[in-house]
């Protein structure tokens, strides 16, 4: 009966580790798909059943939002660039790149990759796909996360310019121009994704919206749609045309768009699913002891939070946030009220996103005692008397339950502080949060690309993603200037600092860092755990001989 | 003398017996019926005394003790849950709330649907019609939606609980008791009643009532587990029931999450949930038989 | 009869366009909308979005253009699932339903019945307190626990059937939803049958019968079962309502795509067409399954008459 409770955020996780993406001539690495260890045999039947969470939305590439989306969008379809299990970039349908001036990049495709009807890929195929996408009569959900990066995305979509304007030129048949509207340094992995890769026009412009179904999409990915059952199941079959096909193990993936997650488990239990979507709450102990060569996990690029209403008259003092912060105990959180392999937060920046550093605050490495002391010499500056009442807005599901009730047990016994605990329907408490209409209000992220500022986002001044209401305009300077930099030491520090400077004014209350336990039967190969945005393409997986 | 003693004998011997004493005598024949409700009454007293004379309190969470199976240690008969709350008092709490809500609406939902099948049922045609349409249509509406919109529009209160669960739950009794007055009024001593002239009230009181306790008295305990479970479910959109307070229906959700690893957290609210449904289908079974104008 | 069935049918188109008016209403008012995600999109973005959907315009234009397509048998792009119409969708959604709903409601009423007159004819015995016990189960254990533990026997344990998903029919699939339907089902037509029976087995008529000698099935079958079936068949049309169009904790449990999950699904997601095409579905399913109940009625009872 939890079924439609949406405990992910409906998020795409996009890009990869960015750290060489700086490619000034890129090598022309052989990208691989599924590279089979030595001394490892392969079944003989190559097939693979995974649970995608929800049924996706749909496959159309420009139209791709959530994380299932995402992950069929990858299967399907492949960009300039992949990233593989690690969450590397690697070359896809192009196999190099180099980059001409701060804001110009020539990609250069490979000759022989076909699309799944045997025609070859071409650039204008790219700057079709690309502006499409970024269309406003599309009215692609990620327009305006990626658009701004391309010269001329913001203004075609805001309606101001043509989408012939876009920054992305054909130069000719296998070569293509990016042009971004500042210094990007992630744009090879940014072109990873699905939104900004190719779409076959004669198939869109003949069967219209009709294109996406089973024995009319045609794909140029290391798969191509052979069946799709709403609700029921999707079934990918190795793509015949795909340039890597040797190094694609899987003969068939079938995705189930199983939503409540014990029934998910049921159908991993008796053989039906190779692959769960996530793990049950509390029940990560509990399957490690079970399936210990199942049970996989590892962090990725998202953290959970609690905003803060910061214009309400109770949270609006800066002293009253700050001690509600200070006294959570992250580390009980983790390892006794979630114990699933998160870790504690601080800040704002998660372990391993690239162009800005973890910095923790200071009290982080106090003991407790010492923290509550000091929130509670806050509270009485502030005016707050124990006994006052704190208002906390979740969408029902377990997990966020028991999360609550921690926290308000916390402010109870360390602040004296009672909360009351509001459950609501998911679409509800987004609209209460977009409104301001909340005191406090749990709340998560996960990142779109591997760059700190796809986490800035939920702090600055007029951001979309702001629940917060905060603004501060000096860390918002410091954004800015580093946007205008080419110099990635310096972009760092200037993220860096403004990260540090924003997250000293309290807005928002850092928990955990995201961790993903799912159960993987041991025979799907090719899972790797460093993955930090969940980005488990199919082409790397194949099954050991069990 | 003797005639005087004779004649109380014989008074004594012929004072008649009301229907109501008959019917309480045949209920309490049913040895099953008399089991159950007294088996209700120990489950309705243990919810509201018990959470007064046990020492752990219900919302105390407890991170060092959690998923801890029975023990007696604590006073934790049940074990507690997954933030070490101890699931005894829990569960009676839970009672509390799953008991009352559960009279309370369906109490409402019977009375609306009685009311509502019936005047259809009795005045038929064109009335009859219309009404059983609207029923139709109430059977449409996705009760999602009006769920959430009464959560927003109203707010939270406890009596709007009732109210949302009334909503969803008053046709089912209402289609039941048109169809019952339908054959009841077809009946030939209700047509003989009104061939000479017996007012409409008359009838309804002394023929189609009676008649209907049957099926009011079974449908009702059907109407029971549907109204306790919805709660559970209102409670998931925020309708009821917030933490830290709970109901069965509530602590049956929890539990069937962790089923396998901690059993005991499913168990005692299932268990203690179906011994009360269970009591009350016997006990509706019992009134049953015991209300029927015909079993003399 | 006939006109009777006629009249009937022909008020379902009001029945419908009142309830299509009701919850286009309801999901409007509804707080929320079908593009309100975790990312809030930009404002530009929004109203491309508006104006693709027409949700920019006013709610009686929207309601008219909506009503338009509906009478060409036209209901919509579902809101969500972008490369699918909202026809597309019912239209695979209902089989299913319709099989497992159907299965389930056809071998209750047979099983209920057949345990309600055991039950009735040992009234007050062991045997009757038995069988009400087996009967009742469905009714004291919420669907969400029983389904679970039929998985974990049959589908984990015993390794005997999936533990969900659909294929086509495939009664490997269907077996473990419909025995959850079924065991829901049975209680109510077991108790309501055994109720009745007990009620019937009092009249005059029947007690003629037995005075007179006959044998208690004759009794049973031929006198008996008709007047008894009467309240039977008034529960069992909200019972098949509710197996086809609301099964959703059967749908969510055996992962089944059915409409009680879709129309569930479609109201969290405020997909406004997806929610009104399946209004529209399960009114016309409710009205048809009344309508035969009803008929039922006059069947079993030659003096109910319309």
């Amino acid at each position: 009966m939890k079924s439609f409770a949406a405990l992910m955020p409906f998020k795409r996780t996009a890009l990869p580790v960015a750290s060489m993406t700086l490619a000034l001539g890129a090598l022309s690495l052989p990208a691989v798909a599924a590279i089979v260890p030595q001394g490892v045999t392969l079944a003989v039947k190559q097939e693979l059943v995974r649970n995608n969470g929800s049924e996706v939305e749909t496959l159309d590439p420009a139209l791709v939002e959530s994380v299932g989306a995402a992950n069929l969008g990858r299967d399907l379809f492949e960009g300039l660039t992949v990233t593989n299990g690690d969450g590397a970039v690697e070359p896809g349908a192009a196999e190099k790149w180099e980059q001409k001036d701060p804001t110009t990049w020539i990609f250069h495709l490979r000759k022989n990759a076909r699309w799944s009807n045997g025609q070859n890929v071409t650039a204008s195929d790219f700057v079709y796909g690309c502006q499409r996408f970024i269309d406003p009569k599309m009215a692609s959900p990620y327009g305006n996360v990626f658009g701004p990066f391309l010269l001329n995305g913001a203004e075609i979509v805001a309606g101001k310019k043509p989408a012939s304007a876009l920054g992305v030129r054909a130069i000719d048949a296998l070569t293509l121009e990016v042009r971004t509207a500042g210094p990007v340094p992630f744009l090879p992995e940014l072109m990873s994704n699905p939104n900004l890769g190719p779409v076959h026009r004669a198939t869109v412009e003949k069967y219209g919206r009709d294109w996406t179904k089973p024995g009319n999409l045609v794909s140029n990915g290391p798969f191509q749609l052979k069946d799709w059952q709403v609700n029921s199941k999707l079934v990918l079959a190795k793509n015949p045309n795909y340039w890597d096909k040797e190094h694609v193990q899987l003969t068939q993936v079938t995705y189930l768009p199983v939503e409540d997650e014990n029934t998910d488990v049921k159908l991993f239990q008796s053989g039906d699913n190779d692959m769960t979507y996530q793990m049950p709450t509390g029940s990560y102990a509990k399957y490690r002891q079970q399936f210990p060569n199942d049970t996989r996990n590892s962090l990725i690029l998202g953290t959970r939070y609690y905003s803060f209403n910061n214009r309400d008259p109770l949270l609006k003092d800066v002293r009253v946030r700050k001690a509600l912060s200070m006294v959570i105990d992250r580390d009980l959180l983790a390892q006794r009220v979630t114990a699933d392999g998160q870790t504690p937060m601080y800040g704002l920046m998660p372990k391993g996103v690239s162009g800005a550093d973890v910095s923790n605050y200071e009290w982080a490495s106090w003991p407790m005692d010492k923290r509550v002391a000091e929130a509670k010499k806050l509270l009485e500056q502030a005016g707050v008397k124990p006994g006052t009442k704190l208002r906390f807005a979740m969408n029902t599901s377990d997990y966020n339950k028991k999360m609550a009730i921690f926290a308000a047990s916390e402010w109870k016994t360390k602040l004296g502080l009672a909360t009351d605990i509001e459950s609501m329907e998911f679409k509800v408490l987004l609209k209460k949060r977009h409104d301001g209409d909340y005191q406090i209000a749990r709340n998560g992220w996960v990142a779109d690309y591997n760059d700190a500022t796809t986490f800035l986002q939920l702090v600055e001044c007029k951001s979309t993603q702001n629940d917060n209401f905060n603004c501060n305009p000096k860390a918002d300077a410091l954004i800015a200037q580093a946007s205008e930099t080419t110099d990635q030491t310096k972009r760092k520090q200037l993220l860096t600092d403004a990260a540090k400077l924003v997250m000293d004014d309290y807005p928002l209350l850092p928990l955990l860092q995201y961790g993903l336990p799912r159960l993987v039967k041991s025979y799907v190969g090719g899972y790797s755990l460093k993955n930090p945005m969940d980005h488990y393409g199919s082409k790397d997986l194949y099954i050991v001989k069990h | 003398m003797k005639s005087a003693s004779l004649s109380a004998t014989l008074e004594k011997a012929v004072a008649g017996r009301s229907p109501w004493q008959d019917a309480r005598a045949r209920f309490l024949r049913n040895k099953a019926a008399v089991v159950s409700l007294a088996l209700l009454a120990i489950i309705t007293l243990a919810c509201i005394a018990g959470p007064w004379l046990l020492p752990n309190q219900f919302d105390s969470a407890d991170w060092n003790a959690m998923s801890v199976p029975p023990t007696f240690a604590h006073w934790h008969l049940f074990g507690t849950d997954e933030t070490g709350r101890d699931l005894f008092v829990r569960c009676l709490i839970g009672g509390r709330v799953s008991l009352m809500i559960g009279a309370l609406a369906t109490l409402t939902s019977v009375t609306l649907g009685i009311v509502w099948g019936a005047v259809a049922g009795f005045i038929g045609g064109r009335v009859d019609n219309a009404m059983m349409r609207f029923v139709d249509m109430m059977y449409a509406i996705p009760y999602l939606l009006i769920a959430i919109l009464m959560v927003t529009l109203l707010g939270r209160e406890f009596y709007l609980v009732v109210l949302t669960i009334t909503v969803f739950s008053w046709m089912d009794m209402a289609r039941v008791v048109r169809g019952q007055t339908l054959a009841i009024r077809s009946k030939e001593y209700v047509e003989a009643a009104r061939a000479i002239g017996v007012p409409t009230r008359r009838i309804i009181v002394r023929h189609v009532v009676p008649n209907l306790l049957g099926i009011v008295a079974i449908y009702t305990t059907v109407t029971v587990p549907g109204v306790i479970l919805t709660e559970s479910v209102l409670s998931f959109l925020g309708l009821g029931v917030q933490e830290p307070m709970t109901s069965w229906g509530v602590l049956i959700q929890d539990g069937v999450g962790v089923m396998e690893s901690a059993p005991w957290i499913l168990l005692f609210p299932a268990a203690l949930l179906s011994i009360t449904l269970y009591c009350i289908n016997f006990v509706g079974d019992g009134l049953r038989d015991a209300l029927d104008p015909k079993d003399r | 009869m006939w006109s009777y069935t006629l009249r009937r049918v022909l008020l379902t188109l009001p029945t419908l366009l009142i309830v299509v008016t009701v919850c286009y209403l309801l999901l409007h008012a509804t707080p929320g909308g079908p593009f309100d995600g975790e990312r809030k999109v930009s404002a530009e973005v929004l109203a491309n979005l508006q104006a693709k959907y027409h949700l920019g315009e006013p709610l009686w234009k929207q309601y008219l253009l909506y009503l338009d397509g509906l009478l060409h048998g036209d209901l919509g792009a579902s809101f969500r699932y972008a490369d699918w119409s909202v026809n597309e969708l019912v239209l695979r959604a209902l089989p299913v339903s319709l099989a497992i709903g159907g299965v389930s409601m056809a071998l209750a009423i047979v099983i209920g019945v057949l345990l309600g007159v055991a039950a009735a004819l040992r009234r007050n015995s062991i045997a009757d307190y038995a069988l009400m016990l087996v009967s009742n189960a469905g009714n004291a254990f919420p669907s969400f626990v029983i389904g679970p533990v039929l998985i974990l026997v049959f589908a984990i344990a015993l390794k005997w059937l999936p533990a969900g998903g659909w294929n086509d029919f495939d009664p490997r699939y269907m077996a473990l939803p419909v025995a959850l339907l079924v065991m829901i089902n049975v209680a109510t037509v077991g108790r309501v049958t055994r109720a009745s029976l007990i009620e019937v087995m009092n009249t005059p008529y029947i007690r003629t019968a037995r005075a007179k000698g006959l044998a208690m099935h004759t009794i049973v079958l031929r006198h008996a079962l008709k007047p008894t079936l009467i309240p039977v068949v008034s529960v069992i049309g909200p019972l098949a309502i509710q197996s086809i169009t609301a099964a959703v904790v059967t749908e969510s449990v055996f992962s089944l795509p059915g409409i009680g999950k879709l129309i569930v699904n479609g109201a969290a997601n405020r997909d406004y067409t997806l929610v009104l095409g399946l209004v529209v579905l399960v009114t016309v399913v409710a009205v048809l399954l009344n309508l035969l109940v009803d008929l039922a009625y006059a069947w079993l009872d030659p003096k109910i008459r319309y």
